[in-house]
């Protein structure tokens, strides 16, 4: 009887483990994250306008048909992340997000108080050496410390309807990521 | 020779519950954090650096891109006021009012998250296109038949759900107590 309830509740225990251990390992191996379907898109380190999402046609999963996104895949082994672009006044955001899919930081372009995106992402090491001697291109940059070594960002732009889909098309192509700094 | 036996059956029952719970609860997502107006529901945790394990984990599944708490929050529904599931074979009048943003847009997915094709080329609203009353208030009716005013067409989906995007929200630092959702109206099925 002692023994059969020391089963039962070891078992309970090592069940909990192997759940924990399993949610916490599948970002780890999961090949159809975003990271991973961004590859298809071209090069890391610039800016690629996906296709709008159209039935069928979807270029990641949940975009919204009524916005344009284009995304970037980053390292900041190679220094800091400029990031910058002239955007319509209509509504516009980025989200920088890790490796993994989380969201590390966002700002939508009311918040941004310019139409001109400009936002250099540094890792906090980084952002101490260059205190000694700051670029000027901190100084009139969005800056912003994450602890990253690699991830993504994501810009959209609302377009209200198709007569709008050229203009935000080039505002995206201007867009720029690049370790400059 | 008894006890491992035993042990070995503890062990591998052990590893059936915590794979299948585990897998349940990626699978289901959005456990914690789920924020719910009426029949409406939003993880904005999702999109924000303290998301759980389980979300993580679910859009890491996924590839899904969760909207950032500096963007905007996603509410989705996929039952009527009466508690029944979207049917793609009805009509729904999506009746009333949203939280306040400065942008929305709603638009309609199938089961699993697709668009879905129609012949008028419309799979959703925003805000500074549709049709409303004198008290600002809006009413989009989602159909297969052609509808007058908001026609929101659906089209060969059994179910489907409806995703209504905020942007630039102040539901994302929080839920404003008064906020209301659109209420989601089934009238006749063919």
């Amino acid at each position: 009887m002692n023994r059969t309830l020391l089963y039962v509740i070891g078992g309970l225990m090592l069940a909990g483990i192997i759940h924990i251990t399993s949610v916490l390992m599948v970002p780890l191996f999961a090949t159809a994250d975003a990271w991973s379907q961004m590859r298809q898109f071209g090069r890391d380190g610039a800016f690629h306008v996906l296709p709008q999402a159209r039935p069928g046609a979807e270029p990641l999963d949940g975009l919204d048909p009524r916005m344009l996104y284009s995304v970037c895949r980053f390292s900041l082994a190679d220094g800091p992340l400029q990031i910058s672009a002239a955007l319509p006044d209509s509504f516009w955001s980025i989200a920088v997000f890790d490796r993994r899919g989380r969201n590390a930081y966002s700002l939508n372009d009311r918040a941004a108080e310019r139409s001109e995106l400009d936002l250099v992402i540094i890792t906090p090491v980084q952002m101490a050496q260059l205190r000694q001697d700051p670029p000027e291109a901190l100084e009139t940059a969005i800056v912003v410390e994450l602890p990253l070594d690699t991830g993504f960002a994501l810009i959209r732009v609302f377009v209200s309807d198709d007569t709008m889909l050229p203009r935000a098309r080039a505002a995206l192509d201007s867009a720029e990521c690049s370790n400059a700094i | 020779m008894r006890p491992l036996i035993d042990i070995a059956i503890a062990i591998v029952i052990a590893a059936g519950i915590g794979l299948s719970t585990a897998w349940l609860a990626v699978e289901r997502g959005n456990i914690f954090g789920l924020v719910r107006i009426g029949d409406w529901t939003a993880s904005p945790e999702a999109g924000s650096p303290g998301a759980d394990p389980y979300a993580v984990a679910r859009l890491a599944r996924t590839g899904e891109l969760p909207l950032g708490a500096g963007e905007g929050l996603a509410f989705t529904v996929s039952v009527d006021a009466d508690g029944d599931p979207l049917a793609g074979n009805c009509t729904y009048h999506i009746d009333g009012q949203t939280p306040a943003a400065r942008l929305w847009t709603l638009t309609a997915y199938d089961q699993d998250g697709r668009l879905m094709a129609n012949a008028a080329q419309r799979q959703g609203f925003h805000s500074r296109e549709i049709l409303r009353r004198t008290d600002g208030s809006f009413d989009i009716v989602v159909s297969p038949d052609v509808q007058p005013g908001n026609w929101l067409p659906i089209a060969g989906a059994e179910r489907f759900k409806l995703v209504l995007r905020l942007y630039d929200t102040p539901l994302t630092t929080g839920t404003p107590a008064d906020s209301t959702m659109p209420d989601v109206r089934r009238e006749q099925c063919r």
